[in-house]
């Protein structure tokens, strides 16, 4: 990573790096807002529940656009989606080693993708539900629920990813995800 | 300190504040695109002046959220190399104050007052923080400026500002006049 993102070395050799730029925390927190409404509060059949689906479409419609043109580790370079690369680091988790990754670690930006392209499929089945063509179609129907459950299995494993990650490589991720900013342990490397 | 992190708190609203805007605003785009593409479905067509303005606003919309998107971009790489070059300016500070106080054979407590001294606090002050008498910080800062040579605090800074004003900085030859070893 370059150094111009460093932002300061601490005594105890603990080093600052602003990663998360504030649209993509926006959409972060907006998206999980918008899946806790969608999935545990508001009505199916609501009204709300359509707006509230066609608003995380443009969530991660955004957040796509922004992967292309967006800020270094906000970008899909900085995250490709590497199955082999997952392995890797899997491995390396396993020897308790490896650097710590400024951006998403390979493993977390395959549930990043997941996550997005669920609620893509989430928002293509429920948008084809309401138009008169498919109305009252139970295999739609059907698709929307799976894709939800695979949405919850998902969301369930991303919060313990990120809790084991924050547990193992001791860097904070969930208040980085609030303020931006990585705070890497000394005796860490940085990829 | 305090004084450094407010400019960056300050940025870091602004920042926030543009990608709130880019957000709320690529939301109304999708709802536009979203009307344009369900009228097209129902039939509308863009030569009715309704709907081309409709589809006009929509790729305006669109449009806005690119370029604001781009000047986030742009805003935040200037904000990162601001504190780079802060950060790279503070290092050279530190060697350069390095450099002058072992030119000037400074015992280690001179040094540490001299710090204190063009960090801003008074004999009285750093006489508290070193837990001495504010009779010894007189005479070790007496002993300071006659070892640098000058006549007192104004006088001292103005060495250090001096050599951020200078246009050869990255020379070193003040520096290597000084003796110093950077």
């Amino acid at each position: 990573m370059a150094p111009a993102s460093e932002a300061f070395k601490g005594r105890s050799g603990a080093r600052t790096f602003a990663v998360w730029d504030p649209l993509v925390r926006l959409v972060h927190w907006c998206l999980a807002l918008a899946i806790l409404l969608n999935g545990a509060i508001l009505d199916g059949d609501s009204p709300l529940h359509e707006i509230v689906g066609y608003m995380a479409f443009a969530l991660v419609a955004t957040r796509v656009v922004w992967g292309l043109i967006g800020t270094g580790p906000a970008r899909f370079a900085a995250f490709p989606p590497n199955p082999a690369a997952a392995l890797r680091h899997l491995r390396l988790m396993v020897c308790g080693k490896g650097p710590v990754h400024l951006s998403h670690n390979p493993l977390g930006a395959l549930m990043a993708y997941n996550i997005w392209a669920t609620v893509l499929v989430l928002v293509a089945t429920g948008y084809l539900m309401g138009t008169l063509r498919f109305f009252g179609s139970k295999w739609l129907e059907e698709a929307h629920e799976m894709a939800f459950n695979w949405l919850l299995v998902s969301v369930a494993l991303h919060i313990c990813g990120v809790a084991f990650d924050s547990w193992r490589t001791r860097v904070a991720l969930v208040p980085a995800m609030i303020t931006g900013r990585k705070t890497v342990p000394g005796d860490r490397s940085v990829q | 300190m305090t004084s450094l992190n407010f400019p960056k708190n300050a940025n870091e609203r602004r920042a926030f504040t543009l990608a709130a805007i880019i957000l709320l605003q690529a939301l109304c785009a999708f709802f536009f695109v979203g009307d344009v593409f369900v009228d097209m479905t129902e039939g509308g067509h863009l030569d009715d002046i309704h709907m081309a303005l409709e589809a006009l606003a929509a790729l305006a919309l669109i449009c806005g959220v690119i370029y604001l998107m781009l000047e986030l971009r742009q805003l935040l790489r200037r904000f990162s190399s601001m504190a780079t070059g802060l950060r790279a300016a503070r290092g050279e500070m530190t060697q350069l104050i390095d450099s002058f106080f072992d030119s000037w054979d400074l015992t280690p407590s001179e040094r540490d007052v001299a710090l204190l001294v063009l960090k801003g606090f008074d004999n009285e002050d750093i006489a508290r923080l070193r837990g001495t008498a504010a009779g010894t910080v007189r005479a070790q800062t007496a002993k300071i400026y006659s070892k640098a040579n000058v006549e007192g605090r104004s006088h001292l800074f103005s060495i250090f500002m001096e050599e951020l004003f200078s246009d050869h900085l990255g020379e070193g030859g003040k520096m290597a006049k000084a003796g110093g070893n950077v």
